[in-house]
């Protein structure tokens, strides 16, 4: 059986299963928690219990003091829950979040388009008719038939349009889920989802220039928040550097190249990594990174960046922005930490890139 | 009815601000350079004080609540340890050889430390930083003294304990990790940080650590073992200084960023040469052994250290320069320490002894490129001298390393049959090196080093002029603290009480 165990300050619940600790549900949910050595010694991931009971399981008594337990304190690495639980961690608050609840929605397939070779657009109409409430940028769970389970898609369209959702699927090898998406989910469908899930949204309290690089399919979240950046009226600096690698890949290019000729603090820069002979090509050519160190002259400081994208494109982006004196606490990155990556040796330099 | 009113608790974050932040002011009648003197003579440009972040938010209120209770805790421990004859419950005597090194060089250097983070936390400008300084400079001497009274207990029944402050400045093999400290000590208050707090407390410490406390555990030293505990609970709030001291520098300035590596690549250098000691410890010293050298360097040197090194390279940070030198020496340098170590055993505040066979089979095991090839005939050798009666020593000196203070007994990275000697001329004085990265790091600041203090000259100076025995004295070694272990008073003593205890 498995415990609910909600985390303050952020307000958001996760499922732990049985003699699962809490850090490592955790960071499954992608809800990072201060940690260090992940045996119950070093006391980096101290938190509060404050509703509910744990087993303390390994927590080294030098780390994890008598009158500490007597607090209700435990070392997340170590600790098992045994009831449902309220914890409190040493979580930023962040004043952009708006903490919206998860729930279960169900909808129809309402549009299927082909917007590359690889890449479909799904929108789905939901029942409710309140829709969905979803900061942009955040993700949803589709959930598929069949016992595929459930896969984790970018919402494309902006939060205005709560009533029917865009996703921008693309099909990928030997991938079971979204190949049943592309090949047998059809237009009329029922289909059920929940969300929204994610801490990848604007920091719009910091009123500072934007930057947004996406590459592959990681243009859902970019092109939501930016959409509502513009129809807001946000008048900051704005420029996404948008990548693929031919131009039939590249889709939403002739919407982002309207909106730049639309809006005056939108700049647009999309390049390509493959032109090939391509003569009509008139943008950038080669990878998002190196398309924004030409167009920023390799100096990032004084923005805000978001990157959305494959491992390895972040990976570039990251290197170059903080070559060009931009650092962690003003990059942010869509995010999932997996099983395997929080079992893989890394330093604790960085904690959320 | 009066409703309960309870006071609304501050968060952590709150706290932390009244607690440290607020406690800073802007000087008034004196301007900051004149309070800071230290701050920018290293070169390092620090733009903004308030972008170093101390992830720990430890205020000191609660510091002192902590850190009393592990005193109260760790003390019951060590009284339990010292009435029931704990130290009888070690593997046998040859693994206080083990802890006499760690006392005689290690816990010095936390002292050192101690002392060298009083003084940043007075130098660094911004009070973040001054508060996590004061907390780890207490954090460093409670371990020296816990440590030293760990250690008492042996000192009541065994030799080679009672002097080691004199030892750690005056003996040879002490002058290591003195000499690695005191470097420290003299540096300014960023390098300092990027010596202990970065270099030695991340790159290394698990290095260091792991083996000693691992060791104790596995020898059935409940003592040294708690203290292990005690100081690890410690270790994360040092290691996120360091790291964070090396971020604020590297994000502060691009200028900062060439400073930093060259004091990345000295540091790395000086640690890994310092750890040989710890190797010898590891493959020799421990009657049960935890994991050889070479292991405890795969997973924390090259697994740690290389996913370190991924994540600085985005600052634009390199591997530490000689790197590849390191890699290449792992399989050698345990058994080149502990053969000089032995053959000049008559000058040591502990015993050493020849590997037995099962401690050959281990040996070949563990290395089985090296340790057959190059270093068995050597220990067959002096095995074969003891079994004719007679004792494998070297009266000759060695020739010392001018930077890291060790004999010059390393062999050339891609040659284990060729010795390693450099040797750079400056004002007309000859100065020798045990390897290129020793050499490098005196070429840096020649002026520094060449004020080294060397343990060997001070033999031959006045008034001891070259007389062992009044070095001995001078020292404050007795006879019966060094030499082979198989004719020691500690191995006599230590079987008679076992068998005492046990037949009680």
């Amino acid at each position: 059986m498995s415990f609910e165990v909600t985390i303050e300050p952020l307000g958001q619940t996760i499922e732990v299963e049985e003699d699962q600790t809490i850090l490592d549900a955790a960071l499954r949910a992608g809800i990072y928690l201060p940690h260090a050595c992940c045996h119950g010694l070093c006391a980096t991931c101290k938190i509060d219990v404050l509703d509910g009971e744990v087993d303390h399981g390994e927590a080294s008594s030098f780390a994890l003091m008598d009158f500490e337990r007597d607090e209700n304190k435990c070392l997340a690495c170590c600790a098992i829950p045994e009831s449902d639980l309220v914890i409190e961690a040493e979580i930023e608050e962040d004043p952009d979040s708006r903490n919206l609840p998860v729930q279960d929605y169900q909808c129809t397939v309402s549009r299927i388009e082909d917007l590359t070779p690889t890449i479909k657009g799904i929108w789905l109409k939901i029942e409710d008719a309140e829709g969905i409430d979803f900061q942009a940028g955040q993700y949803i769970n589709l959930n598929l038939p069949d016992d595929i389970g459930s896969r984790a898609f970018s919402i494309a369209s902006i939060p205005e349009q709560s009533g029917e959702i865009e996703l921008n699927i693309r099909k990928v090898p030997g991938g079971v889920g979204t190949a049943y998406i592309h090949d047998e989910l059809k237009e009329g469908d029922a289909i059920s989802f929940s969300g929204p899930y994610g801490r990848f949204f604007v920091k719009k309290s910091a009123d500072m220039p934007m930057i947004f690089m996406a590459g592959g399919s990681g243009l859902s979240s970019p092109r939501s928040m930016i959409v509502e950046l513009l129809e807001e009226g946000c008048e900051l600096p704005i420029t996404l550097v948008y990548g693929q690698r031919t131009r039939e890949e590249l889709y939403y290019h002739d919407e982002f190249l309207a909106l730049a000729e639309k809006y005056s603090n939108f700049t647009y820069i999309p390049a390509l990594s493959d032109a090939g002979d391509d003569g009509e090509w008139k943008g950038e050519v080669g990878f998002v990174h190196e398309a924004a160190q030409r167009a920023f002259n390799g100096d990032f400081s004084g923005n805000k960046a978001y990157l959305c994208g494959p491992p390895l494109m972040i990976d570039a982006c990251i290197n170059t922005l903080m070559q060009g004196r931009l650092f962690e606490r003003d990059i942010y990155t869509e995010k999932f930490i997996s099983a395997a990556d929080a079992q893989q040796v890394r330093s604790p330099l960085f904690k959320n890139i | 009815m009066d409703i309960k009113k309870t006071p609304k608790k501050l968060n952590v974050k709150e706290k932390y601000r009244l607690m440290t932040r607020d406690l800073a002011w802007e000087p008034s009648y004196r301007d900051e350079k004149e309070i800071y003197p230290y701050v920018d003579y290293e070169g390092i440009k620090v733009h903004d004080w308030s972008k170093w972040e101390d992830p720990f938010r430890l205020t000191m209120d609660a510091y002192w609540k902590y850190q009393a209770e592990k005193e109260r805790k760790y003390y019951a421990i060590i009284d339990a340890h010292a009435q029931n004859n704990g130290h009888l419950n070690v593997t046998d005597a040859r693994y206080l050889t083990a802890i006499k090194l760690f006392l005689q060089g290690i816990s010095p250097g936390e002292y050192s430390a101690h002392r060298g983070f009083a003084r940043v936390g007075r130098e660094f400008a911004g009070v973040g930083p001054q508060v996590a300084c004061q907390m780890q400079s207490i954090d460093e001497i409670r371990h020296a003294q816990t440590q030293v009274h760990a250690m008492s207990n042996y000192n009541k029944f065994y030799n080679g304990f009672k002097d080691f402050a004199t030892q750690r400045d005056r003996i040879w093999y002490t002058s290591v990790p003195r000499s690695f400290f005191d470097d420290a000590m003299s540096a300014g208050p960023f390098e300092f940080l990027i010596a202990i707090g970065f270099s030695f407390e991340y790159v290394l410490t698990n290095l260091l650590f792991v083996p000693f406390m691992s060791g104790a555990a596995y020898n059935g030293d409940m003592a040294t073992c708690t203290f292990g505990f005690s100081a690890q609970s410690d270790e994360a709030r040092h290691m996120t200084l360091g790291l964070e001291c090396i971020k604020f520098m590297l994000e502060q300035d691009p200028d900062n960023i060439p400073i930093v590596q060259k004091w990345i690549d000295k540091w790395f250098w000086r640690g890994c040469r310092l750890l040989t000691l710890v190797a010898a410890m590891m493959d020799y010293m421990l009657p049960k052994r935890v994991m050889s050298w070479r292991e405890a360097w795969n997973i924390y040197g090259v697994e740690n250290g290389n996913a370190l090194f991924r994540d600085l390279a985005r600052y634009g940070i390199r591997p530490p320069m000689h790197w590849d030198d390191v890699e290449k020496s792992i399989d050698h340098t345990s058994h080149q320490i502990m053969l000089g170590l032995y053959q000049w055993k008559f000058g040591t505040a502990f015993h050493s002894w020849t590997p037995t066979d099962s401690d050959i089979e281990w040996l070949k095991e563990k290395y089985p490129t090296t340790f057959e090839k190059y270093y068995l005939p050597r220990w067959e050798y002096a095995i074969a001298q003891k079994e004719a009666g007679g004792e494998y020593n070297n009266f000759g000196l060695p020739k010392l390393c001018q930077t890291c203070q060790l004999p010059c007994l390393f062999t050339e990275p891609d040659d284990p049959t060729q010795l390693a000697h450099r040797e750079t001329e400056y004002e007309g004085e000859k100065y020798h090196f045990c390897s290129d990265g020793c050499q490098h790091v005196f070429e840096q600041e020649p002026e520094k080093y060449i004020q080294a203090w060397l343990p060997m000259p001070a033999l031959m100076q006045a008034p001891l002029k070259g007389d062992l025995a009044a070095w001995m004295e001078w020292v404050s070694l007795e006879p019966t603290a060094a030499g082979e272990y198989a004719n020691s008073e500690d191995k006599a003593n230590f079987e008679k009480w076992r068998k005492q205890v046990s037949t009680d």
